[in-house]
Parts: C-alpha cells; sequence; structure tokens
C-alpha cells in the first residue's frame, strides 16, 4: 500500500515536474521577442511524431473522457429537437416575444453564433495572408468550429419564421404566386451570406483536410477506415504538381474568405442598421460587428483549444505561444469594439437626436441596466487584463476570460437587439421582454448541437492539420542545414547566455 | 489490387506515348526535404519531363527546383467570380424592375446599391467553386488508384517521407541508368515499379 | 550573443544618399514649390479667402493624413513584430516626423475658422437650436485645445519613435526594440481616439449637423491607403535612383502591393458601408451630407472618381501578380490612389464651400504647392541627414531576407 502511494506520489511528481519542464521551457522561449524566429513547436519533434500525435488519438478505442463531453453534448441536442417541434407545433408564442420586442434571444443567438464562426475563418484565411506561422496548430480545429458554429447560427432563422412551411419563401425562387423575395432587404442578404459562408467554410476546411485525410488512409489498420478516409482523400498522393495547384487554390480561397468574413457580419449588422431605429441605425456597424465577431469568436477558440489540448496530449503543439497571439487578438478586437462603444455613445450626444440619447441613457439607466453593464465589464474591462503576459500565458486565466468575453458578447447583441426595441419612439408602445423557458432550452440546445459536433469531429477526425504544421518546422525548409552546427545556432537562439550585458526584456506585455 | 482498365487508362498521361515497357517507372526515396530539393534540381536539369516529386507537406520552393509554370487556376477563380456576380446582379435587377416590380419603402426598381450585397456573396460562392473544382480538374482528382500505390514504401509519403516518381513515358527514362541516378542523387531506396 | 549583435546587416554607405547625388536637390525643389505657391497665394486670396482657405483646408488634411497613416504603419509594425517591412520603416518614420511641420501648416485654418466652419461665426447658434446643443463641444476655445491636443500627443508620439528609432543606428541597442514594441499597444489607441476626433472636429464639423459613426475610422482607412500608396512611390523612386536597391527587392514591393490592394478594398468597404446605411434609412438629417455630394457635377465626380476611381480601377489593376511586383506598374497604381485620395478629401471637403458641383481653382494648386513644397522639402531635407534604412536594428537582416510565398 505505502508502495502504491509512494509510487502514485513520485509518478505524479514526475509529471508535475514534465509539466513544470515544459512550462519553464515555454516561458524561455515566449522572451526575448527581438531575436530570431519564435519556436512555434516544442520538443523538437521530427515529421513522424507530429503525425503520430494528432493521429494516434483517432485512432485509438474511444476514450471515456470523449463520452463525458459527448453524452451530455447529444442530451442538449436532444433538448433542442424537443424544444423545435414544440415550436412547429404551437407556434412563436412559446417564447418570450411580443410586441414590442419582436426579436429577443432567437435573433441574439443568430448572431452570437454567426461571430462565433468568424474567428475560423480569420485564423484560416486572415493569418495565413498575414503568413502568420503559429495558425497551423489551431486552424483545422477553428475552421470545424466555424462549420458547426455556422450550422448553429442557421437554425435559428430557420426556426424564427412562424409559417415554417413556407419557409422556403427565403430562397431564390419564385413561390407559388410567381412571386420572387425582396432582395433588397438585409434579411435575404443574411440568407446568401451565411449559406455562402457556410459554404465557403465547408470548401475551405475540407480542401485543408485532403492531405490529413491521405495520411489517416494510409495509417488505417483496418478496412472500413482505410475505404472511409480513403474515399475522401480522393486519391491524394502528395504529388508536388498537385500542391502547386492545390496551393493556388489555398491561397484565393483565403484570399476570397477575408472580404467574405467582413462581409457576412457587415450583412448581419445590416439588419439592424438599415432600420431607422436609434440605437440600431448607425453607420458604424458593419466594421464594429466584424471586430465584436472575431473577439467572441476568438474566446470560443480559446475555450476549445484549453480543452483539447489537454484531451489529446497536444500542448508541444497548441502552445502557450498559440495563446498568448491569440490573447493580444482578442484585446486588439476588444479594443475596436471599446472603441465603437466610444464613438456611439459620442455622436449619440453630438446628434443632437432626442431619441438616440435615450436610448443610450435607457441602456446603461433603464430597465436592462444589468445586462449593459454586464456586458460592459465582460467586453471592455476584463478584457485589458490581457495587456500583462502572464494573463496572457495562464491556462486557467484564458479559460475564464474566454467564457467571460463570450457571455458579454452574447449580453451585447441582446442588449442592441432588446434596448432599441423594447422603448422606441412612442412610449405608449413600450414593454418588457421576459425570456421563457423555451427560449431558453433553444439556446442551450444549440450549444448542445455545436459541442456534439465538435465532440463528433475530433473523434473521426485529425483536430490539427498535420501537413500544415510541419511546414513550420525548422526541418521542413529545403535550405535548413543540419547537423551539430545547427544546433548550436539553435542553442544559442533559444537561451540568451545568463549573464550577459543586456537582458533579455521583462515584465509587463 | 487488381488492375482495373479503366482506371488504369485515367492514371494515364493524355500524351499518346506507348509504355516503354512492362515497367510504370522508378520510385525514389528522400531522407529530408533539402535532399529532395537538390535532387530535384539536378533531375529538371537533366531533362526529364515526365516526373514527380511527392512530399507530406508543400515544400517551399519546390515548384521552383523542379521547374514547374505557375497555375492557371487564378484565371479560373477570377472568370467563375466574375460570373457569379454579374449572375447575381443580373438576376436582382430582372426580378425588382422586370419581373415582378414592387415599390417597397420609396426606393426605386433598380435600386443598385440594395443589390451589391447579393452580388459580392454570389460572386465570392461562384469563385469558390471555381477554386475547389478548378484545383481538383487540374490535379485530376478523385483518383483512387495510381500505380505509385502499389509501393510499400509510398505509405509513408503523407507522413514523413518524400519521393521522386520517373515514369517510363519519359524519353530519357532507362530501367537502368535512371535508378543509379536517382541513387547518386542521394535516394534513401530506389524502387522499379511494374505497371 | 553580443558577437551577434555586433554584427551590421548593412554598410551606412549603401543606405545614405551620397553626396553629389540628385535627390540632394530635392529640398531645394521643395522650397521653390513652396514659394511659388505662397506668392500665388498671395496674389488670389484676399480676393477670394472663402476659396482660399478651403482649398489649404485640403491640401493640409491630404499631408496630415499621410503623416497619420504612416504613424499607424510603424506602430502596428511594432505591435506586430512584423519583420519584412522593416527596409521601409525609416520612410514612414521620416514622414511622420512631419507631424510638427504640420501643425505650423495648422495655422492658416486657424486664420480662417470663420470661412470654413458656420458654426464658428458668432451668432451662429441664435438661430439655431441644434448649434445650440452642440455647443459645448463645437465652441471655438475648445476647438483650439482639442487641436492642440492632438498635435501635442501625435508630436510626442512620433518623436518618440524617430528618436527611438535614430538612437538605435548608432547604439544598435534591441532595448530601444523593445521599449518600443511595448508602447506600440496603447499608442495605436491613443492614436485611433486622437484622429477620430481631429477628423470630427476638422471634416465632419463642415456639415456641423451631420454626424456618422464610421467617420473616424473613414478617415483612417484612407489616410492608411494613402500612405502604403507614398511608400509603394517613395520606394520604386529610391530604387531607380540607385539608392536602396539592393535593399529593397520585388518581394518588398509585392507585399506593399498586396497591402495596397487589400487597403483600397478595406476603404471601399468603409466608404459603402457609410453610404448604404445611409442611403437605405433615407433620413434627412444624415442624407443631406450625400445629397450635396449627388448634386450637378458632384454626381459625376462620386461615381467616376470616388466610386470607379478611387476602388473599380485599382482593384482589378493591383489584382495582377506581375503589376505588384515590378516597380513601374506598381509606383503607377500608388500615384493613382495618392491622387484618388486627394480627390477623396476634395470630394468631402468642397461640396461646403461650392455645393452647385466642381469649381477647380488656381488656389487648389497654390494651397497645394505650399503645403506640399514645405512637406517635401522637409522630408527630404531630414532624409539626407539619416540612414535611409534602420542601419542597426536587430531584425534588419530577417527584412533584407525576405521572400514572399
Amino acid at each position: 500500500m505505502t508502495r502504491a502511494i509512494r509510487d502514485g506520489t513520485n509518478a505524479l511528481l514526475f509529471k508535475l515536474e514534465a509539466g513544470n519542464a515544459l512550462a519553464q521551457t515555454e516561458a524561455e522561449l515566449l522572451d526575448n521577442p527581438v531575436a530570431g524566429q519564435p519556436t512555434l513547436i516544442l520538443r523538437s519533434p521530427d515529421f513522424h511524431s507530429i503525425t503520430e500525435a494528432v493521429a494516434e488519438p483517432v485512432e485509438r478505442r474511444t476514450p471515456i473522457g470523449w463520452w463525458v463531453f459527448f453524452i451530455p453534448s447529444f442530451a442538449l441536442l436532444a433538448l433542442l429537437g424537443v424544444a423545435v417541434s414544440w415550436l412547429f407545433w404551437e407556434g412563436i408564442g412559446i417564447w418570450g416575444l411580443n410586441v414590442p420586442v419582436g426579436w429577443a434571444w432567437d435573433i441574439t443567438n443568430f448572431v452570437f453564433w454567426v461571430g462565433i464562426g468568424h474567428a475560423g475563418t480569420l485564423i484560416s484565411a486572415i493569418l495565413f495572408l498575414f503568413r502568420q506561422k503559429w495558425r497551423t496548430s489551431i486552424n483545422r480545429s477553428a475552421e470545424a468550429m466555424t462549420i458547426f458554429a455556422v450550422m448553429c447560427a442557421l437554425t435559428f432563422p430557420g426556426i424564427h419564421v412562424g409559417r415554417v412551411w413556407v419557409a422556403y419563401w427565403m430562397f431564390p425562387i419564385p413561390n407559388q404566386m410567381s412571386m420572387w423575395p425582396n432582395f433588397r432587404s438585409p434579411l435575404l442578404w443574411d440568407v446568401f451570406a451565411v449559406s455562402v459562408y457556410g459554404t465557403v467554410s465547408v470548401l475551405f476546411w475540407y480542401v485543408g483536410l485532403i492531405p490529413d485525410l491521405a495520411t489517416m488512409r494510409d495509417r488505417a489498420k483496418t478496412r472500413p477506415r482505410k475505404l472511409a478516409y480513403g474515399f475522401f482523400a480522393l486519391g491524394w498522393r502528395g504529388s508536388v504538381r498537385q500542391w502547386h495547384h492545390y496551393e493556388s487554390a489555398y491561397l484565393v480561397l483565403a484570399a476570397l474568405a477575408t472580404p467574405l468574413v467582413l462581409s457576412v457580419h457587415s450583412v448581419v449588422s445590416m439588419d439592424f442598421a438599415v432600420s431607422v431605429l436609434p440605437g440600431w441605425h448607425t453607420t458604424v456597424f458593419p466594421p464594429y460587428f466584424v471586430a465584436g465577431a472575431i473577439f467572441s469568436g476568438f474566446a470560443m477558440v480559446v475555450t476549445l483549444m484549453v480543452i483539447s489540448r489537454t484531451a489529446f496530449h497536444l500542448e508541444h503543439i497548441i502552445t502557450l505561444r498559440h495563446f498568448d497571439y491569440m490573447a493580444k487578438i482578442m484585446l486588439v478586437t476588444g479594443s475596436m469594439v471599446g472603441y465603437a462603444y466610444a464613438t456611439e455613445f459620442f455622436t449619440a450626444w453630438y446628434s443632437g437626436n432626442p431619441y438616440e440619447m435615450f436610448t443610450f441613457l435607457n441602456r446603461a439607466m433603464g430597465p436592462y441596466a444589468w445586462a449593459y453593464w454586464i456586458m460592459v465589464s465582460c467586453n471592455v474591462i476584463s478584457p485589458q487584463i490581457f495587456w500583462f503576459k502572464k494573463p496572457r500565458t495562464s491556462i486557467p486565466i484564458l479559460f475564464v476570460m474566454s467564457i467571460v468575453i463570450n457571455i458579454g458578447m452574447w449580453f451585447e447583441r441582446f442588449v442592441i437587439i432588446v434596448t432599441s426595441l423594447h422603448r422606441d419612439f412612442l412610449p405608449s408602445a413600450w414593454g418588457y421582454f421576459r425570456p421563457t423557458v423555451w427560449d431558453v432550452s433553444c439556446l442551450l440546445g444549440s450549444f448542445g448541437l455545436f459541442f456534439t459536433m465538435f465532440c463528433l469531429f475530433a473523434r473521426f477526425l485529425p483536430i490539427v492539420a498535420t501537413a500544415e504544421v510541419k511546414t513550420v518546422l525548422p526541418q521542413a525548409d529545403p535550405h535548413y542545414e543540419s547537423g551539430p552546427e545547427r544546433e548550436i545556432k539553435d542553442h544559442q537562439a533559444a537561451r540568451p547566455a545568463r549573464g550577459a550585458p543586456e537582458p533579455a526584456p521583462e515584465g509587463a506585455s | 489490387m487488381p488492375f482495373d482498365s479503366l482506371r488504369a487508362l485515367r492514371a494515364m498521361p493524355l500524351v499518346n506515348q506507348l509504355p516503354k515497357g512492362p515497367y510504370y517507372g522508378i520510385l525514389a526515396e528522400f531522407a529530408t526535404p533539402a535532399d529532395l530539393y537538390h535532387a530535384c534540381e539536378r533531375v529538371r536539369d537533366a531533362g526529364f519531363t515526365r516526373w514527380d516529386a511527392h512530399t507530406p507537406f508543400p515544400v517551399h520552393g519546390l515548384e521552383g527546383a523542379m521547374g514547374l509554370r505557375r497555375s492557371p487556376l487564378p484565371w479560373i477563380i477570377l472568370v467563375m467570380g466574375l460570373t457569379g456576380a454579374a449572375f447575381g446582379f443580373g438576376l436582382q435587377w430582372w426580378v425588382h424592375a422586370s419581373a415582378y416590380p414592387l415599390v417597397i419603402s420609396g426606393k426605386p426598381f433598380f435600386s443598385w446599391p440594395a443589390f451589391i450585397p447579393i452580388t459580392f456573396e454570389l460572386g465570392v460562392l461562384f469563385a469558390a467553386f471555381g477554386a475547389v473544382f478548378g484545383m481538383l480538374g487540374l490535379n485530376r482528382l478523385p483518383m483512387h488508384y495510381h500505380p505509385l500505390f502499389r509501393s510499400k514504401v509510398f505509405e509513408r509519403v503523407t507522413d514523413d517521407a518524400f519521393f521522386i516518381s520517373i515514369e517510363s513515358w519519359d524519353p530519357r527514362f532507362d530501367s537502368s541508368a535512371t535508378g543509379k541516378l536517382l541513387e547518386s542523387l542521394g535516394a534513401r531506396s530506389v524502387e522499379l515499379l511494374e505497371s | 550573443m553580443t558577437a551577434e549583435r555586433d554584427h551590421v546587416a548593412l554598410r551606412p554607405e549603401q543606405a545614405t544618399i551620397p553626396p553629389g547625388h540628385s535627390w540632394n536637390r530635392v529640398p531645394v525643389i521643395g522650397v521653390v514649390c513652396a514659394v511659388v505657391g505662397a506668392v500665388a497665394c498671395a496674389i488670389l486670396g484676399p480676393s477670394n479667402p472663402k476659396q482660399f482657405f478651403f482649398s489649404w483646408l485640403v491640401s493640409f488634411l491630404f499631408f496630415l493624413s499621410l503623416t497619420l497613416g504612416a504613424l499607424f504603419f510603424v506602430l502596428i509594425q511594432y505591435a506586430t513584430q512584423g519583420g519584412w517591412g522593416i527596409v521601409l520603416r525609416r520612410i514612414g518614420e521620416t514622414t511622420f516626423a512631419m507631424l510638427p511641420v504640420m501643425a505650423a501648416l495648422f495655422v492658416p485654418v486657424l486664420l480662417g475658422l470663420q470661412d470654413l466652419y458656420s458654426w464658428t461665426v458668432p451668432g451662429a447658434a441664435e438661430h439655431d437650436a441644434l448649434l445650440r446643443w452642440k455647443a459645448p463641444f463645437l465652441n471655438v476655445p475648445f476647438f483650439l485645445i482639442r487641436a492642440a491636443l492632438y498635435f501635442g500627443i501625435w508630436s510626442f508620439i512620433a518623436l518618440l519613435y524617430y528618436r527611438g528609432s535614430r538612437g538605435q543606428d548608432a547604439t544598435g541597442d534591441p532595448a530601444v526594440s523593445a521599449r518600443l514594441r511595448r508602447l506600440a499597444g496603447p499608442g495605436i489607441i491613443v492614436l485611433a481616439l486622437t484622429q477620430t476626433f481631429a477628423s470630427i472636429d476638422w471634416i465632419m464639423s463642415l456639415t456641423p449637423h451631420w454626424y456618422s459613426t464610421i467617420f473616424g475610422v473613414y478617415f483612417f482607412a484612407g489616410s492608411f491607403v494613402a500612405f502604403i500608396a507614398l511608400l509603394s512611390v517613395v520606394a520604386v523612386a529610391m530604387r531607380q535612383a540607385g539608392l536602396l536597391d539592393t535593399v529593397i527587392s520585388p518581394e518588398h514591393l509585392h507585399d506593399l502591393g498586396k497591402l495596397l490592394f487589400a487597403f483600397t478594398a478595406f476603404w471601399a468597404y468603409i466608404a459603402f458601408s457609410q453610404f448604404f446605411l445611409i442611403w437605405y434609412a433615407n433620413l434627412p438629417e444624415e442624407t443631406i451630407w450625400y445629397k450635396a455630394r449627388m448634386q450637378g457635377s458632384w454626381l459625376t465626380v462620386s461615381l467616376f472618381v470616388i466610386m470607379a476611381g478611387h476602388f473599380g480601377v485599382p482593384f482589378f489593376y493591383l489584382m495582377g501578380y506581375a503589376v505588384k511586383r515590378r516597380g513601374s506598374t506598381l509606383a503607377l497604381g500608388g500615384a493613382w490612389l495618392l491622387a484618388m485620395h486627394f480627390a477623396d478629401l476634395y470630394w468631402q471637403v468642397m461640396p461646403t464651400l461650392h455645393p452647385e458641383g466642381v469649381r477647380p481653382s488656381a488656389l487648389d494648386v497654390a494651397a497645394f504647392l505650399v503645403v506640399g513644397g514645405c512637406f517635401v522639402a522637409a522630408a527630404s531635407w531630414l532624409m539626407r541627414r539619416q540612414a535611409l534604412v534602420p542601419l542597426r536594428d536587430p531584425r534588419l537582416a530577417e527584412s533584407l531576407a525576405f521572400e514572399n510565398v
């Protein structure tokens, strides 16, 4: 018994020490950003160990941990099914919507999920265009997250129409009265924008997957797996002539996805901005919504990556440096959101428009003030913590902050939508919205859909883009010198000599 | 795998040349991207045309080392994108100014600013289709069968091994000399593949 | 490690204007232009003071936007630790080092306040409830304090970064880079806020009843495009003149071309967002600004210069791979966009003076010569006295070896 305890304690201490050693190496390598290229993948792996690290969790038997995440998610998905069925049967009245608040949680959830999707495309496309190599560790999961977020997003406009049996009126086809939809309406632009976004995201994700599916195919031990992966791998054989066209397609897809991301959330913002409602009609909405989307999306990526890297033992591929960069992006986009708040607030006064001014005062001090202040503290105040390096590289803080930020961003959409609707021009038309249990069920259920899909993705597909990660290893460079001279150079670059005349810069930021 | 004549036909080059004997070609394995890069330059300079390199990930600069021309894909994508945008704009114009004109919030029938979002989205959609299906077309994918898959070492091409394959269709191909050339370029292993 | 830091990637002779080089004469050319312009203004100005002040405002805003765009560019390079642009950074630093000069060139605007801004005219608020409401912000003393604040803050940041970078030429101290990097984040935030309010003060309040929350972003987008365009033109000109031709490569030009392309599209997105939302809601208090810019010949300007010229043409022109890599074609694109940016500012400002249509005036040219001449003279004079690249930036070698994917 004592021997078991001793062994167990030693094992734990060894693990902690190994973990500490890893953290120490990471911390050293995070510093001194001035000299040389940052080390993105730790423990100096070779190509094969990357393949092993990413593919092996997919190939072994389903671990208990996966079921721990999957079952509750699936239960929530079932809840969504129940809620939506009841919604179709009884009608929109089961939600808390009523005049004057005709849109509340339904559209809040729609904008929330579309926003989350945008970070995936930013990581895949925009960071690719900016040659940010660190994106390779997270882009596969981020793109998958985008697809699942768009799935959740599309649910809400689909179910909130009221008369679901004529939902096809949204499509660009004439209905039974030869009448076409109103292409001038932002609600229809949404249909196009979000479905194009979903389609392009799936295409981009799939194109990126092809080489990794080929890897899974070549490693498959059983015939069904070989056939399944092989079918979707399209016979990929790594031919450089094929890589040539592939790289061209990837670059252009990235170049297309970038304006697409901006346009999609701008179109979503136009659902509100083209109206005449105070608090809704303001020209800064398109870029402000895009910044907010990226902000909340990165928060969700952080949440998912904190869980995934531990679950799949990929801490050397998804490193603290990656979280450092993600936290900085959250800081930047959070500041953009704060800038928009400030400009809107100033202009509400500057405009001299009494309705505009009332809307902003009502937000801060009216019946929904509680929602407003949750929003401000989560979105503007709390992300300021990321000015400092320690919170940016502390996994517990990152995890908590990512959830706080998403809560704040959900409330931002809620505040924008409901405060402008519940008290607009005529006081006799004012009201107050309260959610019902079915509103809550739909929101929780959408998380169920999201996490169920992500669990399935993590179970059957490699969650890291192995081919892309290999390209960022130093040995992937055809001009890489191997051997003892290289090792000495690497060693010198990674560890600045102690007692050197100029100390490495440390401290805040 | 059994030799399926239809699939083999698809794997053959489009040039009307008969294979020079019972072989598909030679497959040489290399250890590192650097070795592969230098070998590719030499193979290119030796005048081979029907050959290819195979890597688990795209190696920077290898297209230059192989002497490949720039991909025509961007042009395909541009044409598709413009087609999509024109289609989107045309559809909206026709619907709102011709097929079923309605006065909505006082806007003119041909309200072109309001047509921009959908025009843009359809342009991007068609361009993306052009990119993906154009790329698959140029790469002749899906191609689930290829003679190279018969090689055991080739399984590692998607893991960590680098290859050069020279097809027997190439005018400079010789079943023994080509193999010796590849060995001299630093190949870890050289394999002659049956067709 | 110290030995590595001592290793200089470039010799000073490779990166300075050699004596006897034609570029040494540029300051004189600038001064001559300024004097010619000043004489023309002195002759033509007194008979048409309103026109003079408006023309001056447009030219002033054009060159100011170049300096602010430069400041954003350099701060973002520091904040993101971008390596590729280090060889180009000195051009940006020289540009924003002109901010104190711009402060001096702002004086004529102060002299013409009552001609430019209707709300500064005494008694303007008497019959205008909206102006009375805005008086706590739109009053001359606060306006002057704000202007002093903007220039003070901008000059402070500009000189901090300029001196830091110039100082590093001598010492090669990497702690300078680290310090400037740390300050870049807060710097960007301060710059964004001051620039927003400056654009509100100096452009938006020309039409005091009008407002737009995206206006600050619009000004930023335009000034960033203009600076990248300037950078492209100057980089190519330097290569043609035999300065830095071993330092700036087609790879750098390609990246500049990509940035130019991307930010042209971004500018169009912001400009369109502003227009579209105002058009769609059709509220009279907002549409007045666009209505003024769609009357008479302003409509032609809106369609062909702003839409087609500032977006349509450059978008398709800069798409091509080869165009971005060749100096002559990239510089042409850059020069075109600089002209378009000037037209954009002209289109934003002038309809207040000439609502009936475009009325080009010799004073437009004269004012441009004065402001531009001073700007070019001061900037080129500075260029002569310094290295053209940050000689001992620790990451210069990386920038020199930069290769596009």
